[in-house]
């Protein structure tokens, strides 16, 4: 379940310019290293409180719940979320905001899917799960699992976001 | 993921983040460079472009998608919007999020610039409520009076424009956030 509700059913997509946008200006301003430092204070922030307190109490049936919830209120996403005992495992077949970016011919942040790694993972750690992702560029797999459960996240093995 | 969905909460909260890190005049930066001219340089080349006729056609499909409650009338010298419902305002206001001292503050800090750039001012007040108004005109010309015939639609006369909590911030033949009136 999401915790803030819109009237619409869907977001609307223009504002991944607005996102991508945001990650080009604190890099080329700032450096790498704050922008970071941005996903992960926002992973850490007030503003997932309510996440963060729903997957500390519910655990891995509730980050499935929210991420199924998640895709589908974004427009043009194709994302498959199985659940286990051990683990949610999110297959993005079309990330949505890659595809919209790509579609308008934007000139994409290269470290873009970056962002998923550092926002999720500061926002699971509050609730003692941690998340590994493979692939980027649209397409890629996201797992979640109890915290220390695997090795840590390799950045190599996130792609760079290629832009049209 | 940062998603598109909850997008106004998330940006709200960047505009705070951003003002603790690195000061008002960084956020002033970032809604003219990243929004401005990065983010919605489609609307900047449109209206740089086609001017009110851009305008039109901009605003026309951005607050479709947005779902807003607006009107707007596109004169020869000017074009005005006036928002009954914002639909960005009332996400934050719908969801009790309120990270940044004046969210609504960011549309002239990045409508201005774009404006400055094709040859516009704003004229505009809103009420943090989710009610606003706007009217463009070319730098020079002298500022709209209110339309008569167009008075049933502005904001400003409508009940809820002004309630006793509600504080209204103008600007008056400006191009950024900074031009606020006292």
């Amino acid at each position: 379940m999401l915790p803030y509700r819109d009237s619409k059913a869907q977001g609307a997509a223009d504002f991944y310019f607005a996102i991508n946008a945001t990650f080009r200006f604190l890099q080329s301003r700032f450096g790498i290293e704050k922008l970071v430092k941005y996903w992960s204070e926002l992973g850490e922030s007030s503003y997932f409180q309510p996440v963060a307190e729903s997957w500390r109490n519910d655990g891995l049936p509730a980050i499935a719940e929210y991420w199924r919830d998640f895709f589908q209120a974004e427009p043009n996403a194709s994302v498959d979320v199985t659940y286990s005992e051990e683990r949610v495992l999110l297959e993005v077949k079309q990330c949505p905001a890659i595809y919209h970016l790509r579609k308008n011919s934007r000139c994409i942040v290269s470290e873009f899917c970056q962002h998923c790694f550092y926002v999720s993972d500061a926002l699971a750690s509050r609730a003692g799960f941690e998340v590994r992702i493979k692939g980027g560029n649209g397409t890629c797999e996201q797992t979640f699992a109890k915290r220390g459960s695997s090795a840590p996240q390799d950045l190599g093995s996130i792609r760079m976001a290629d832009s049209p | 993921m940062i998603g598109c969905y909850d997008f106004c909460g998330h940006y709200e909260w960047t505009f705070a983040w951003i003002e603790k890190n690195f000061g008002h005049d960084v956020l002033l930066a970032y809604w003219k460079e990243a929004i401005a001219e990065d983010s919605q340089i489609h609307a900047s080349q449109l209206i740089k472009e086609k001017g009110f006729a851009g305008m039109e056609e901009y605003w026309g499909h951005t607050l479709a998608e947005e779902g807003a409650a607006y009107t707007s009338s596109c004169g020869k010298d000017s074009f005005r919007i006036d928002m009954h419902d914002c639909p960005s305002k009332g996400f934050l206001l719908a969801n009790g999020l309120s990270q940044h001292k004046d969210y609504c503050d960011h549309c002239i800090g990045w409508i201005g610039p774009m404006m400055k750039n094709a040859g516009f001012v704003v004229d505009h007040e809103h009420n943090h409520l989710g009610k606003c108004w706007w009217s463009f005109r070319r730098v020079g010309e002298a500022r709209q009076p209110s339309d008569p015939k167009a008075s049933t639609s502005n904001i400003e006369v409508m009940p809820g424009w002004a309630p006793s909590s509600a504080k209204i911030d103008r600007f008056n033949g400006a191009t950024g956030a900074d031009q606020k009136q006292a």
